[in-house]
């Protein structure tokens, strides 16, 4: 054993090995910087020309103690208060939601194609949508209707009942909830289509949904999103070392103490939950969940504990710009945000490969 | 002598009574003109040819089935679109297409002499119609005019031309009686009026719609004029218009009533002058969407919305 | 008394049954040697052991207490497992991994300690492991990954350690370092070892008992003289050989011989007849 006079390890070797956690933790505290600096950016660009002086004053205004003495309009401050920023705010909520959820679905499935849709919550939540755009129900609580209600149930039911049909006594095989969550995707992917066929007027809407929108953002649909989310983000980043090493195998896990049944279990349920409010107000927005995670660990390493809150930060950041494109492009008209996370998303992915010389390690 | 004149004039007498028995008996609410050959020119520009006045009538559009009733011509429609309801009459015909569908079989199964189609069906369905030999009118409207218009080619095609001029006498006095109050307007007499077509995603209309037409024409701006077609807009560029005047298109499929219930509602647009001021409507799109006669009480409807003051 | 005690366990998968009725026990400070064909059972045992699997009937008794009765997470911190094929993820670098043996030693809390560090580095110093800590396992040879799960294991500073081949990938320098590590281990901290191995010398080198497996049962329990008998490796792997006497320690050793005589005037000892 080498110890130098003092008795305590060669330091240097060992400085050489901590400084990968000192640069991820400046890391993290400097995407949460930037995730207020792009909040406060995304505020003042818009297809209404405001000010971009009159915006930090309203913003601030917001904030207990500090008074400013209103000189602009009311549908100013509407715009801003009341249709920017909830939009704003509950576009970086899902961006965080979908980015954690597929860094968590890729980790406990340890397969570089998981997203959060992997195992049907994307199309158990369009079913559902779609049943509450075709009942003939009228119904409203807390200022939404039906379709978000049950969209979230459509998520959480799939998801559930992929995980009891994949059990096998006490276990739950990865490779078994995989091939039962495709299968049972595909089969809610036909009613749906069928149910799309038979929808006649309705379709547009319909695809308008599935295809994501922000563009009717309210606070309330923040309020009612926040909760889910943040549940399941402090619960999966509390479970992120056991997730460091479930990418060992199972067997490796339980030997180092890790109670594998449970974990996978708590951490799927996390990230459905997470996927499902997500998808619930917003349809399904593609490429956040599965791109997001690859770049951040393409950057920052493979380490969960990192890698879990990096994502939340980058998701959040992430959506937040492709909105931002979304309604101002081609203003007045919006273009669906899906479309811009796949134009956007796919070839900056590209570029990070590119740049770590094509090596992708998982 | 005598016998010979006697015989020409019972021969005389015998032609002019069995001619105007034959043409009294013809004079119901049918007149038909007597042709042979009728040619057209349809609203895309191609020329149709038919041999004479159809008696068997297809129709693929409940804009085009509502003018053939208005023109008297209901007997002889042999087949309709599942969407045809108006009158009530159109609902019992047989149905041989959906909304931008048709079955091509059933269609030529009726033997129709004559089918009536909108720009819906250019692309796909008539082509297969004229590849099986059947004759194809393509009624499209785009404006007042042309909805007019429409009247009058499905008037000759028919041969209904003396009814189809009445009602197109009639609707332009009731058009005239508006846009004479309205054409001198000032810019500034013109309300800011949105049209709410659905709310999610927020749809309106854009300027080369029929719809913005009725909208000018009655006294109002469309605040969406300078855009095209049906576009989605967003509710920042709304409320910052500030519109006086919300119509929103109600009636179409379940949960009809949502883009009025939106416009009531929406928390965001509780300061807009039209909120403010009570100047929130809904119309029954059957009445502003589609070019028949009823487009006119759509138009009627409107007027009175948006300028209160000068049509009661 | 035994630190560790297996009572007639049986482990089957499915309608095969892999061990049958086996028991055998191992003292405290003691490196224990599991040896017999491939496919007796070997590695299942360690599965048994470490409660990957639970057996069909039996018990494995560890510290007087059934294992089934002890909680996952304190079992991880008496007992540490080197696996013989592990499966790493390849973006994860060798010091990462072997930190995770630390992992039944921390709450929910996030962070390994100075201390944890310190126990990691100490662990890949004494396995040699310290030059490519920080290279990505997916660029690491077989060998170099044994010896990243044996220091893994080390790290988890547990009483009990079991083996499942863990010199198969390594240079027979290597293979004698970590055996030696192992044993001294043992003899200085107290350490109890269960090791499977095929190859018979170093098992008897360095075991001081050992059991011989032949198609899941007991065919031999002893010091590595009373097992590593001529007649016992014919009676267990069929071929003949000999069995010599270490010059140096005394140990029993197993020299190898072509198989098949070229002319059938030659027995087994190539000494004419």
């Amino acid at each position: 054993m080498l110890k130098n006079a003092t008795g305590s390890l060669t330091p240097n070797s060992m400085r050489n090995i901590r400084p990968h956690w000192r640069g991820r933790v400046y890391a993290i505290a400097g995407l949460s910087i930037a995730v207020i600096v792009v909040v406060a950016v995304a505020t003042t660009i818009g297809s209404v020309e405001i000010p971009i002086f009159t915006t930090l004053r309203i913003l601030l205004s917001q904030l207990p103690f500090i008074d400013f003495s209103p000189d602009w309009t009311g549908s100013t401050e509407t715009i801003l208060l009341n249709i920017r920023l909830p939009r704003i705010i509950l576009a970086g909520l899902i961006g965080a939601a979908l980015a954690v959820a597929g860094a968590t679905y890729q980790g406990l499935f340890r397969n570089p194609l998981a997203d959060p849709y992997l195992i049907g919550a994307a199309q158990g939540a369009a079913l559902g949508a779609v049943i509450g755009f075709l009942l003939p129900v009228e119904f409203s609580a807390m200022g939404f209707g039906l379709i978000p209600i049950l969209a979230f149930t459509g998520a959480v039911v799939s998801v559930a009942v992929v995980y009891i049909l994949a059990r096998v006594g006490k276990t739950v095989p990865v490779t078994t909830l995989i091939l039962a969550g495709v299968a049972l995707g595909a089969l809610w992917g036909s009613i749906y289509s069928y149910l799309i066929i038979i929808s006649g007027d309705k379709i547009h809407g319909i695809i308008f949904w599935v295809m994501g929108s922000f563009s009717l953002s309210k606070w309330s649909e923040v309020g009612v999103v926040l909760p889910y989310v943040a549940i399941g983000i402090i619960v999966i980043l509390l479970y992120s070392r056991s997730l460091n090493i479930m990418q060992l195998d199972e067997e490796q896990a339980k030997q180092l103490g890790v109670n594998v049944e449970r974990t996978k279990l708590i951490l799927l349920a996390a990230a459905t939950l997470i996927t499902a409010a997500a998808v619930s107000f917003v349809g399904t927005i593609g490429f956040v969940g599965i791109i997001i995670p690859h770049a951040v660990r393409l950057i920052w390493g493979p380490d969960h504990r990192f890698l879990l809150p990096l994502s939340v930060l980058s998701g959040a950041i992430f959506l937040i710009l492709a909105d931002l494109i979304a309604r101002t492009v081609m203003s007045p008209t919006e273009i669906p945000i899906g479309i811009i996370t796949a134009i956007c998303g796919v070839p900056f992915f590209l570029y990070l490969l590119r740049r770590r010389k094509g090596i992708v390690y998982f | 002598m005598k016998k010979i004149l006697w015989q020409v004039a019972v021969f005389v007498m015998v032609l002019v009574l069995s001619t105007s028995v034959f043409t009294a008996c013809n004079s119901s609410e049918t007149e038909e003109e007597k042709v042979s050959t009728i040619e057209v020119t349809d609203m895309i520009g191609r020329t149709v040819t038919l041999d004479g006045i159809p008696q068997k009538i297809v129709s693929l559009a409940p804009s085009n089935t509502e003018i053939l009733f208005s023109l008297g011509l209901g007997d002889k429609i042999v087949g309709v679109s599942e969407f045809c309801d108006y009158p009530a009459a159109a609902k019992e015909k047989p149905n041989v297409g959906g909304y931008s569908t048709a079955d091509v079989e059933k269609i030529v199964a009726t033997e129709p002499d004559v089918i009536f189609v909108t720009n819906i069906h250019v692309d796909e369905i008539l082509p297969a119609l004229e590849q099986l030999g059947q004759t194809v009118i393509v009624i499209d409207p785009r404006n007042l005019d042309q909805v007019l218009d429409s009247f009058t080619l499905i008037g000759k095609v028919t041969g209904t031309s003396a009814k189809a001029a009445q009602i197109v006498k009639d609707l332009s006095a009731r058009i005239e009686k508006i846009t004479d109050k309205t054409a001198g307007l000032a810019a500034g007499d013109r309300p800011r009026v949105f049209y709410v077509i659905w709310h999610e995603p927020l749809m309106t209309v854009g300027g080369d719609t029929r719809i913005n037409e009725l909208i000018e024409k009655a006294g109002g701006t469309n605040i969406f004029a300078d855009t095209a077609g049906y576009p989605t807009i967003d509710l920042e560029t709304l409320v910052e218009a500030n519109p006086q005047v919300i119509i929103a298109g109600t009636g179409m499929g379940e949960g009809a009533d949502a883009p009025f219930t939106f416009a009531r509602t929406e928390s965001r647009l509780a300061d807009s002058e039209a909120r403010a001021s009570n100047r929130v409507f809904e119309v029954n799109t059957d009445l502003v969407g589609r070019p028949t006669e009823r487009m006119i009480d759509g138009f009627e409807q409107m007027a009175k919305m948006i300028h209160p003051e000068l049509f009661d | 008394m035994a630190k560790l005690e297996v009572n007639d366990l049986t482990l089957a998968y499915g309608k095969t049954t892999v061990i049958d009725t086996m028991s055998f026990s191992v003292s405290k400070g003691e490196v224990l040697g599991l040896i017999g064909p491939n496919g007796s059972g070997k590695s299942t045992l360690i599965k048994a052991v470490s409660h990957v699997i639970t057996p069909r009937s039996g018990r494995v008794i560890l510290d007087s207490k059934d294992i089934s009765m002890i909680h996952r997470s304190e079992l991880a911190r008496l007992l540490a497992v080197v696996p013989q094929t592990p499966i790493l993820p390849s973006s994860f670098s060798a010091f990462e991994i072997v930190l995770m043996g630390r992992n039944p030693h921390l709450g929910l809390l996030r962070y390994e300690s100075e201390n944890d560090m310190e126990i990691t580095y100490r662990a890949m110093e004494r396995t040699a492991t310290l030059p490519f800590a920080e290279r990505r396992i997916g660029e690491l040879s077989g060998g170099e990954i044994q010896r990243i799960v044996i220091a893994r294991a080390l790290a988890q500073q547990t009483e009990v350690i079991l083996l499942d081949e863990p010199t198969a990938n390594l240079d027979i320098n290597h293979q004698l370092e970590i055996l030696d590590l192992i044993k001294s281990l043992c003899t200085l901290n107290h350490l109890t070892v269960i090791i499977t191995l095929h190859d018979l010398n170093l098992a008897a080198q360095y075991c001081d008992r050992l059991v011989l497996i032949k198609t899941g049962q007991v065919h031999a329990q002893g010091t590595p003289e009373e097992v590593i008998t001529t007649d016992n490796i014919r009676e267990v792997y069929g071929t003949d050989n000999c069995v010599y006497t270490h010059p140096v320690n005394g140990r029993p050793t197993v020299l190898l011989q072509a198989g098949g005589s070229r002319n059938g005037n030659l027995n087994r000892n190539n000494k004419p007849e």
